[in-house]
Order: structure tokens, then sequence, then C-alpha cells
């Protein structure tokens, strides 16, 4: 009995952190059909931000995650402005964004480690200590990522369903010219998009550099991550991914516990590929790719 | 003269060309490095195949040279086979491997594909790894049954070393080119196919093609199989050439470095692949000075040749020919 | 005079293809004009171009003294020129009410919200009851009628509906263009794009004759109704 609950804080925990990174995602490929394939050297540079912001500069810990938050927005308006918005018109724009953002990330990711170094470094922005309850033992800073991302993802989805610039932005990805129609500014709202899906890998960052340590590439793997939660969801499905995201969160902790940590991103693959033989639009996807 | 005779054309004479060059540089440096460059644009021409010509959004190219590089080493470390034999072994064990991934997930839709592949590249890429369990135990020390981080090395060679001595390289050197040669060939014909005609119709028209009954996911898992003989042949000759055969044909770099070849050379023609191939080895040559700064310069070129030239260097002499032409055209005419 | 919408010497295209050239016309304010054509003369360009969904290559359009052309959609509705598409292109995963509040988007439009939805409700009954059906699950013309309404929502000078009558039941057309009258006679500025010649002269002020992207013919709808030779050429009726 204490080993489930053990599994099940520790799945929760895994799916709370990977949720973070993955709306960030799905809410990108739902608005604009852009998978953004630097959200990993966001993810890194996140977390190197809130490190330089409270180790480098002295500052306490809501400076870090509010510089941290503030770079990688403005980074992912940078995106919009530099890669995705040039070419958004374009012939090919899936394939083409997809490659550009490759080698954007590439770029971030050097420029990272040449300003920090290769040497792991541990982040600064968590809590030690931790709660014993009922011979389960909970690690405070899993409780606050926890908590983090229901705060997280309850925000993003009043922001969607309840703001003007939430309707603004389902309405671009529902159909961008009749968006455009009814006066809504799309550059302006992929912009804003990207931007939310920066300050989200910053957090993402944060939370995944608290559980180990600070790299330069440290983003690679929870990005994949967060892709096969897509997948397995259905691209750019942003509550569907959330739901994914827990459940991925569990069977890999299942699979960590049962098999070794070895081969839970083998076996995470495993599931993407049962999981698009059986619905190749993703559990929550629909043939024709209309989100949000 | 038609597209496909001024294609073989072209072949014959970069071939031609390209069989004096070891006779003409005296660098063994410069030679060895063209060598790499026959590799590599084997890899890309084949790599286009799938993506520009077969519209099949995959990053599994890299992976499938591994397993064509992994299996010739692992083929003469444990068993002692002789490279002439474990070279097409590795080469058939990446068509068997791309027609499974083929049948996976070639029935996706675009991005699905893209992301599928290369989460596959990076599980194999992981489980290589961390594998730390020793399959056998020479003398240098614990093997794992994938070789691990360490990676494989004195698994044989193609007998240069005893027939040419120091000149060896440049025996690797013809076999690259050979290697090449067949593959741009083989590009060069399924280009100019009946299957590539199949593929273009199902790019510009879709729907017409599959009232036509053209199978589109026929044609992609021949394509698909098909195009893997070469680059996990090529992957075979890599390791043959290196000596050496790591996890890092797997890394993220690696296939950025291709990636950018296929792009900033341009996407579906015949020479693309090629020409990007020779400027990203010579680019990456002419960065090497720069150190750190080189990883940054190679992420800034393919964000601007996919921004600023959709459709890479040959679009962009394609576009300054018409322009060059246009003027001569009207003069003939009055 | 003042919120006419005149367009000179107007030329648009896709790419390197050329669909509009030298068209001129005037849509006068208060009036309904209708733009005939047969299929693919380039009736829903000469829309889109308005709207500036696409760029405006040569030639100007002025609603009033505002000059449109040249600015991008979002700028062009905010001068009060309101678009329906053709083929609706609601938002297909929003409610019905979510849909006609998406026309009421922009500030000026939003704080009227809440009156002109009374409008709209009082003039298509059927959307109240809709109200919170997701638009995919409509049938075609419950679409046909969001797609009116959320044009309305804006309150714009000027209506631009493309076809609406495509693809509808008879029935449901003539439900349709019951309300299109009712708008004329409530003195609104529209621009009706249309097909079926006999139905836009039975109901418009003037009519214009699209063909192969430039005006052919002017006149009102009674004189097009005496004209068969025309009707005949290029409308095959
Ligand atoms: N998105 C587009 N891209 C390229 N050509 C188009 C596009 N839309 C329409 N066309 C072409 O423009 C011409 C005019 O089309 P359109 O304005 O839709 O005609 P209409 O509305 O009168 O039926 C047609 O030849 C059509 O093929
Ligand atoms: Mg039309």
């Amino acid at each position: 009995m204490d080993v489930f609950f053990q599994i099940l804080a520790s799945g929760l925990t895994l799916g709370a952190v990977y949720a973070i990174s993955t709306v960030g995602l799905a809410l990108v490929f739902g608005a604009m059909n852009m998978l953004n394939m630097s959200h990993g050297a966001l993810m890194a540079l996140g977390g190197y931000m809130a490190w330089f912001t409270m180790t480098g500069l002295g500052l306490p810990p809501v400076a870090g995650m509010l510089v941290a938050v503030l770079v990688c927005a403005g980074v992912g308006v940078l995106i919009y402005l530099l890669i995705a918005g040039p070419m958004l018109r374009s012939e090919g724009f899936e394939t083409r964004v997809f490659i550009a953002t490759i080698g954007f990330g590439a770029m971030l990711e050097s420029v990272i480690l040449m300003a920090f170094g290769p040497q792991p470094k541990p982040q600064p922005l968590a809590v030690q200590g931790g709660l014993s309850v009922a011979q389960v033992h909970l690690p405070v800073q899993n409780l606050l990522i926890l908590a983090l991302a229901m705060v997280l993802m309850a925000a993003l989805a009043l922001l969607l369903q309840k703001s003007r610039i939430g309707r603004a932005i389902r309405a671009t990805a529902q159909n961008r010219d009749a968006a455009r129609l009814m006066g809504v500014r799309v550059g302006m709202v992929y912009a804003l998009v990207l931007a939310i899906s920066g300050g989200l890998a910053a957090v993402s960052g944060i939370t995944v550099s608290s559980l180990s340590s600070l790299l330069p590439n440290m983003g690679g793997d929870p990005m994949l991550k967060a892709f096969i939660i897509c997948v397995v969801a259905g691209l750019g499905r942003v509550p569907g991914s959330v739901v994914a995201a827990l459940f991925i969160g569990l069977f890999e902790a299942v699979v960590q516990y049962t098999v070794g940590v070895r081969f839970s991103f083998a076996s995470l693959l495993l599931l993407v590929i049962v999981v698009l033989i059986w619905k190749p639009q993703g559990v929550f996807g629909r043939h024709q790719g209309v989100r949000l | 003269m038609t597209a496909m005779r001024r294609d073989l054309l072209l072949c014959g004479l970069f071939a031609c060309a390209a069989l004096f060059w070891p006779m003409i540089s005296d660098m063994r440096y410069s030679v060895t490095q063209t060598t790499f460059f026959f590799i590599w644009a084997t890899v890309v021409v084949q790599w286009n195949l799938v993506f520009g010509i077969g519209g099949i959004f995959s990053l599994a190219q890299v992976a499938i040279f591994a397993i064509g590089a992994y299996v010739t080493a692992m083929l003469g470390y444990y068993l002692g086979t002789s490279m002439l034999l474990a070279m097409p072994a590795g080469a058939v064990a990446a068509v068997a491997a791309s027609l499974v991934l083929g049948i996976a997930c070639l029935r996706l839709y675009g991005p699905y594909v893209a992301l599928l592949t290369i989460c596959v590249s990076q599980v194999l890429y992981v489980l290589i790894v961390n594998d730390t369990d020793c399959f056998t135990n020479p003398p240098s020390g614990c093997m794992p049954l994938m070789g691990g981080v360490r990676g494989f090395s004195r698994f044989g060679d193609l007998g240069f070393r005893d027939w040419l001595g120091a000149g060896f390289y440049i025996g690797n050197y013809y076999v690259g080119l050979l290697l090449l040669t067949a593959a741009i060939l083989f590009s060069i014909a399924i280009i100019h196919s009946p299957m590539g005609l199949a593929f273009r119709a199902l790019r510009d028209n879709p729907v017409y093609a599959a009232a036509r009954g053209v199978d589109r996911f026929r044609y992609q898992l021949w394509i698909f199989g098909l195009s893997a003989f070469f680059t996990g042949l090529s992957g075979a000759f890599y390791a043959v050439n290196t000596g050496v055969v790591g996890p890092v044909v797997f890394s993220f770099q690696h296939l950025l470095f291709l990636l950018s070849m296929i792009v900033i050379g341009g996407i579906g023609t015949v020479w693309g692949p090629v020409i990007g191939a020779a400027v990203l080895m010579l680019a990456d040559e002419a960065m090497r000075e720069l150190g750190d700064f080189r990883d940054i310069g190679m992420g800034l070129l393919l964000v601007a040749c996919v921004v600023l030239m959709p459709r890479g260097l040959t679009g962009l002499f394609q576009d300054m020919a018409r322009r060059f032409a246009k003027p001569a055209d009207t003069e003939g005419a009055t | 005079m003042s919120d006419d919408l005149v367009i000179s010497d107007l030329a648009a295209g896709y790419g390197h293809q050329s669909v509009l050239h030298d068209l001129t016309l005037r849509a006068q304010a208060g009036r309904l004009t209708a733009i005939i054509g047969p299929n693919g003369h380039g009736k829903t360009t000469l829309l889109r171009a308005i709207s500036g969904l696409i760029a405006v290559r040569t030639g100007e359009i002025r609603l009033g003294a505002d000059r449109i052309s040249g600015l991008p959609a979002e700028a062009v509705v905010a001068r009060g020129i309101v678009h329906v598409p053709q083929g609706d292109l609601l938002f297909p995963d929003m409610t019905v009410l979510e849909n006609l509040r998406m026309g009421a988007f922009l500030p000026a439009a939003a704080r009227q919200e809440k009156t002109v939805l009374e409008e709209v409700y009082t003039l298509l009954p059927k959307l109240r009851d809709r109200e919170n059906q997701i638009a995919r699950t409509l049938s075609g013309g419950e679409r046909r009628m969001v797609g009116i309404g959320r044009g309305l929502m804006a309150s714009g000078r000027v209506l631009m509906l493309d076809e609406p009558s495509l693809g509808l039941a008879p029935i449901v057309i003539e439900q349709i263009y019951e309300v299109i009258a009712g708008l004329r006679r409530a003195g609104r500025s529209i621009l009706l794009v249309e097909e079926n010649a006999m139905r836009a002269a039975a109901i418009a002020d003037q009519v214009h004759l699209l063909d192969h992207g430039t005006l052919n013919w002017s006149g009102t709808g009674a004189e097009l109704s005496g004209r068969p030779e025309l009707l005949e050429t290029y409308l095959g009726v």
C-alpha cells in the first residue's frame, strides 16, 4: 500500500512537470500549426535565468521566477518576429518552421553552454525538506510543483475560456481568416501565444532542474517527452494534453518502479506507437485539425 | 536533352573529376575529409528521396544510418565477419528496420511522423548509452552488448592497410566515391522514374492522384525501404572508414548537421543535397577555428537559410538563371 | 454619398495569377448593390480584396473619406466594412453564442454587444434556440444564419455577403433572402455577391456584372431583367 502511494505521488509530480512543459507546446501547435523544437532550449534558458538571478545577482526567489518567465517570453516573441512570422503564409510552413526552430534551439543551447559552462549546477529555486504522511515520504518541492501546475493550468484555462484575448486565440486557432475578419490581429495573437509558451517553458525548466540539476542540454529529454504527450493527446489539444501528461507521469512512475529507470523512455515510445496505431490522430484528436 | 540525360551527364562528370582528386591533392587531410563528404552526401541524397520526393517528413535517417554502422561493427567485433560481408549485412538490416518503422508511421499525418521518428532515434541513443550490463569482458574492460558509451573499435577493415600501407585512406576514398556515385544514380533513377512522377502527382494534386489509383502508402513504403539500403550502406562504410562506431552517430547535433545539408542545398532536387553537403562541410571547416561559436554559427546558418531561402541554394540558382535567361529569350523573339 | 464604397482601377490576384483588373465600381450608401457573374470570375476575390484578406495590387478602395486599400483585414473591419465570407467560415469548436460574440470583437462593437445581440435574435430567432450548440454540429442553413448574424454583430457601415444562398435548400434560401430584404428596408448598405442573377435582380437597387475579373455591365435590377441576352451569355439562364 505504501508503495502504491509512493508511486502515485511521484507519478503525479512527474505528470505535473510534464503538464507544464506540454501545454505550452500544445498551445502553439493549436494556434498556429507550429511544432516549436526550441522549447527544450527555452526550458534550459528559464532554469539558468532563475539560477543567474538568485545565485549570480543574489535576488529573492520571486525575482528569479519573474526574470526567467519574462526572458523566455521575450525569446518567444523573438521567435515569432524572426522565424515564424516571416514564413507564416508561405508554403510548407509546418516543415520549415520545425527545421528552423531546431536550428534556433541548437543556437540557444550553445549560447547557454558558452555563458554558463558544461558543469551541472543546482537549481536554487527549490524548497528542501519533506513531509511524511502515513509512511509515504513527500518532498515539499514535489507538492509545490503539483500546486504550481494546478494553478497554472487553471489560469490558462481561465485565460482561454473567459478573456477577450483568450477568445482571440481560440478564434485564430479555429479559423485564421475568419478571425482576421472579426478584427483579431493574428500577428499579435501568435506573438502572444509564443510568449505564453515561452513563459511556461521557463517555469517548466525551473521545475525540471529543481528535481535534477541545471545543464545546458537539460531540455532535450523533457521536450521529447512533452511531444510524446502531445502526440498521445492529439497535437494541439490543450486540455487533453494535461490529462495525457498526468497519465504519462503515472505510467512512467510505474515503469520506473517495476522495470527500471533505464527503460522508461523506451516504454513511453512503445506506448505512443500503440496509441497511434489505435488512434492515428491521438486520443483526443479529431481528423480535421481544429483545436483549442 | 532530357532532364534525366543532363543529370546522368553531370553525375558522370562529377565522378570523373573526383577520380583525380587524390592525385592532385597531396594533403591526406583533404582526401579523408572528401571521403566523409561522400558518406554524408550519400545519406542526404537518400534522405532527400524520402523527404523531398516521397513527402515523408522522417527524421529517422540518422537512426537508419546508425543501424547500418552498428550492425557492421557488431558483426565484425563479435563474429569476426569480413567487412565485405558485414557491410551489405548492415545495409540489409537498415532496410529491415526502416520497413518496420515505415509500416508503423507512414499512415500518420506529417508532423506526427517527424515526432515519432525523432523519438525513435533518441530512444535508441538512450538505450545504448544507458546500457551498462557487461555482455563480454575483454581485456579492455566491460563491453555492453551495444557497446555502451564507448562504442566499438577494431572490428576490421576493407584490407587496404595490408595492400596500400600508409596510403590506405586512398582506397577508402574510392570506395566512398563509388558509394556516392551509386547513390546519386539511384536517386536520378527514382526521381525520373514512373515512381518519381507518381510522387510529383501526389504532391501537386493528391485527390486526382488518388483517383488515378496512385497508392500513396505503397509508394512511400517502397521509397522508404529502398533509400534505407544506401543509407545503411553508408553507415556501414562510415564504420569501416573511421574504425570506430559510438552513440555519437545518433546524436542530435549529427541529425542537425545532416538536416541542414538538405535544407540549405534545396529539398526535392537531384543536386541540392550534394551541394548542401559540400557547402556545410566547407562551412564546418571554416568555422573550426571559431571554437564554441561554431555551433552557434551552424544553427544561425540553418535558421537564416530556412527563413530567407525556402528552396535552398538550388532554388536560388534557378531563380537567378531565370532572371538572366529572360532578357535573352525576349531578344531571341524579336 | 459620404458612405459610398468606391473602387477604382482595382487589380488583385493570387501569386502569379491575376484575377481582377481595371475594376471600377461604386456601391451607394443605404442601397443594396449586387455583384453577379459566372463561377470563377473573381467575385469572391473582389470581396477578399476589399476586406483586406488579399493585397490590392493597383488601384484604390475608399469608404467615404477613408482609404481602405492597403489596410490589413483587421483594420478594414475597424473602418466598418464587414465581410460575411463564402462558406461561412465559422469557428467550428465554439458555440453559436460564442461565434456571434466574436462578431462584436472590436471594442466599438463590444460596447453595444447586448443590444445588437437582441436585434440579431429578433431577426434570426432560430439562433436563440441554438445558442449553446457547437457550430460544427449545425445544419447548412443554420450555419449560414450564424455567419450572417456574426456579421451583423459588428455593427458595420457596409455589409458584404458572399453567396448567401450557396448550397442551401430552396426553402432556406427564401428565409435567408427575407432577412436580406429586411436589412435593405432598414436602410443598411449591402454589397451582395450572388451567382443566381434572377435572385439578385429581384432584390438589388444596382447590379454589376463581373466578367473575367472586370466590370462588363451595370444597371438596375429591373434593367437586368429586361436584357435576356446578357443573362443568356453570361449566366446561362
Ligand atoms: N486561394 C486561391 N489561390 C489561387 N487562386 C485562387 C484562389 N482562390 C481563387 N482563385 C482563382 O481565382 C479565380 C477567381 O475565383 P473567385 O474569386 O473565387 O471566383 P468567384 O467567387 O467569382 O466564383 C479563379 O480562377 C480561382 O481559381
Ligand atoms: Mg465565390
